[in-house]
């Protein structure tokens, strides 16, 4: 059984150009002290999320290529009420909510036109993207970073042979076009939104080619890194994204 | 000095195997250089972008009209080859010597690693990738980090030693423990080795502590002279550039264990102003106390380095004092600056010439 509720604070986004984002209630949220959730893992990532249709809404009040927010509970144990009454208190900007169950996630973030699907549970992103839905994994920011990292492993962009989730791959690219334009309204410097790409095999040669590639596809990347076999791990601890696309699921601590 | 064995990962089953398969053929068909040393066996070279290339023209164009100005330039220009930087002869030496080691020893990671460490935005990293491409360069490490100060990723590649041409970074780098130094073109260019790496370093606050150099300013001369007599026998303290000296050290051996001393494709060298008679036998018995082995100890008590590092023709020659830097310049010798010790205090901005014979 799956309901779906608007959210009537906030202003809904036009359906065909918004990027809908869908993360779960899990995510957002933490167990109740009193009537109110704690603030949980994905807290910061919705805040940069925010930051960034401002600074899209400042420059263009009629704006539509903006964020969309969907919350989606598949948990039994959080309260429906209480969900949408801790989004009121903490000001989020939710457009609607999805009570759902595991069995039927992917039906309603389809349903949804869901374009990224964002959890801390690995095998249940791991699950959606095998049905074609963009999914990924969240990282733990530990304060809240100046603007959105979204993080790209350039790796199947060069590639696409090893691509580890191929279902994924069209909703991958589509994503980053869409991604890529929201980032092109913004300049070199003083964005809200900073676009990483990272090469773990490959030498620099094949980095250069996942950067042209990307922008050819109208992603503009504004920082690199090219490991070419070396270690991951310190690495992305600096580089601290919200998340990381186009690994399939990876967790960012590895 | 034991050997380091590449080790390939075990396959995983049938597919597994297949698609490790179709991944070297594909890995052959993009390129047939061998694969990047593992960072902690290598030793880890990061050089910046000017250092790497001359970005004069750049520079002035991010300087007078700004970032965007400077972003877009570079997208126009990105496949003119840039030209090279005061760091581009050490870079195609660490190569000449990485050849060797590698004809010596086929399955060891002790090499040389170059990375490209820039806090140039991506875009631009285009035109730089090409660039690499161009001459030929094995650089497959970099980070560009889009505006941040990329010294916090220094350590994450285990780096040996920055190159940059911006101080401020460079002084982050050495507090932080990592050798560092700015680079300086020379006015004019000696002919290098393209068979040897040539590094030349000054003693006291570059492989040494500042500790003397204290004495001499505050002190004088003779003072510093009878210190050094009497603490003969008493290692200085380390300076920035000790650990890269040790790490050159380490890769020497490595052929004199293959028996090409006299062949041997690195040559390193200390030009100091201490004269040998009267403080020189500090330094040598310090090295001796580290294990470190220099192989040519010039004593110039006082004498102008230029000159003499125009006969050495070292790829790089690090100094703590501008003074020297710029008499090295002149001369022809690319140089490396090292921020760090008291020397800065008095050397800040201005070109002085020493009135003490000392450093």
């Amino acid at each position: 059984m799956v309901s779906t509720v608007q959210n009537t604070d906030v202003k809904q986004k036009d359906a065909d150009r918004a990027l809908v984002v869908a993360v779960t209630t899990r995510a957002v949220f933490d167990a109740a002290a009193g009537d109110v959730y704690g603030m949980g893992v994905a807290f910061p990532l919705l805040q940069s999320l925010q930051k960034v249709n401002e600074r899209l809404l400042e420059k263009n009040p009629a704006e539509s290529l903006l964020f969309d927010v969907v919350l989606i509970a598949t948990d039994s144990q959080q309260q429906s009420s209480r969900i949408i009454s801790s989004t009121s208190h903490y000001g989020l900007e939710v457009g609607r909510f999805c009570f759902s169950s595991r069995e039927d996630l992917v039906e309603t973030l389809v349903v949804n036109n869901v374009q990224l699907f964002l959890s801390t549970d690995r095998d249940e992103a791991l699950q959606v993207s095998q049905k074609g839905v963009l999914s990924a994994l969240l990282g733990r920011q530990e304060a809240p970073s100046e603007s959105l990292r979204v993080m790209l492993c350039g790796d199947a962009i060069v590639r696409p042979d090893c691509d580890p989730v191929p279902a994924s791959r069209g909703a991958a690219q589509s994503f980053s076009a869409r991604l890529g334009e929201m980032r092109g309204r913004f300049g070199v410097s003083g964005s809200p939104l900073s676009i990483v790409l990272v090469t773990s095999s490959g030498g620099s040669k094949s980095c250069g080619v996942a950067l042209q590639t990307l922008r050819s596809r109208g992603l503009s990347v504004d920082e690199a890194y090219c490991l070419a076999g070396a270690p991951r791990g310190p690495i992305l601890s600096l580089l601290r994204p919200h998340f990381l696309l186009g690994d399939g699921v990876i967790d960012l601590e590895d | 000095m034991s050997e380091i064995k590449a080790k390939d990962s075990a396959p995983t089953g049938d597919a597994g195997e297949e698609k490790d398969a179709a991944k070297a053929h594909f890995d052959n068909l993009k390129t047939n250089k061998p694969r990047p040393p593992k960072p902690q066996y290598a030793v880890t070279i990061a050089v910046s972008s000017r250092t790497l290339f001359n970005m004069v023209t750049e520079r002035k164009i991010y300087e007078d009209q700004g970032l965007e100005e400077y972003v877009a330039y570079q997208r126009d220009h990105e496949n003119e080859p840039l030209m090279p930087g005061p760091a581009f002869p050490f870079v195609k030496a660490l190569m000449t010597v990485n050849a060797r080691l590698r004809q010596l020893y086929p399955d060891s990671e002790e090499l040389f690693d170059i990375v490209l460490m820039t806090n140039n935005h991506a875009q631009v990293g285009v035109r730089l990738i090409n660039s690499i491409n161009h001459y030929d360069l094995t650089i497959e490490r970099f980070c560009m980090t889009g505006g941040e100060s990329p010294t916090g990723y220094l350590e994450a590649y285990m780096t040996n030693l920055y190159l940059s041409k911006d101080s401020e970074k460079v002084s982050e780098a050495i507090e932080e423990g990592i050798a560092a130094a700015t680079m300086f073109m020379a006015v004019k260019e000696n002919e290098l080795s393209d068979t040897q790496l040539r590094v030349a370093f000054d003693g006291d606050a570059v492989l040494f502590s500042d500790e003397s150099e204290i004495i001499v300013k505050e002190g004088g001369l003779d003072t510093f002279f009878e210190h050094e007599k009497k603490f003969e026998n008493t290692p200085l303290a380390q300076g920035p550039l000790k650990c890269f000296l040790e790490a050159l050290g380490k890769l020497q051996r490595k052929f004199y264990a293959k028996n090409e001393r006299l062949n041997c494709p690195i040559r390193t060298f200390l030009v100091t102003a201490r004269s040998a008679a009267s403080s020189g036998a500090r330094v040598l018995k310090t090295l001796r106390s580290w294990g470190l082995e220099i192989d040519e100890a010039l004593f110039l008590a006082g004498a102008p380095k230029g000159p003499l590092l125009q006969k050495i023709k070292p790829h790089i020659f690090f100094d703590d004092q501008m003074f020297h830097i710029e008499g090295a310049r002149e001369l022809g010798t690319i140089s490396a600056h090292v921020p760090y010790g008291i020397g800065q205090k008095y050397n800040k901005g201005k070109l002085i010439e020493s009135p003490a014979k000392k450093k």
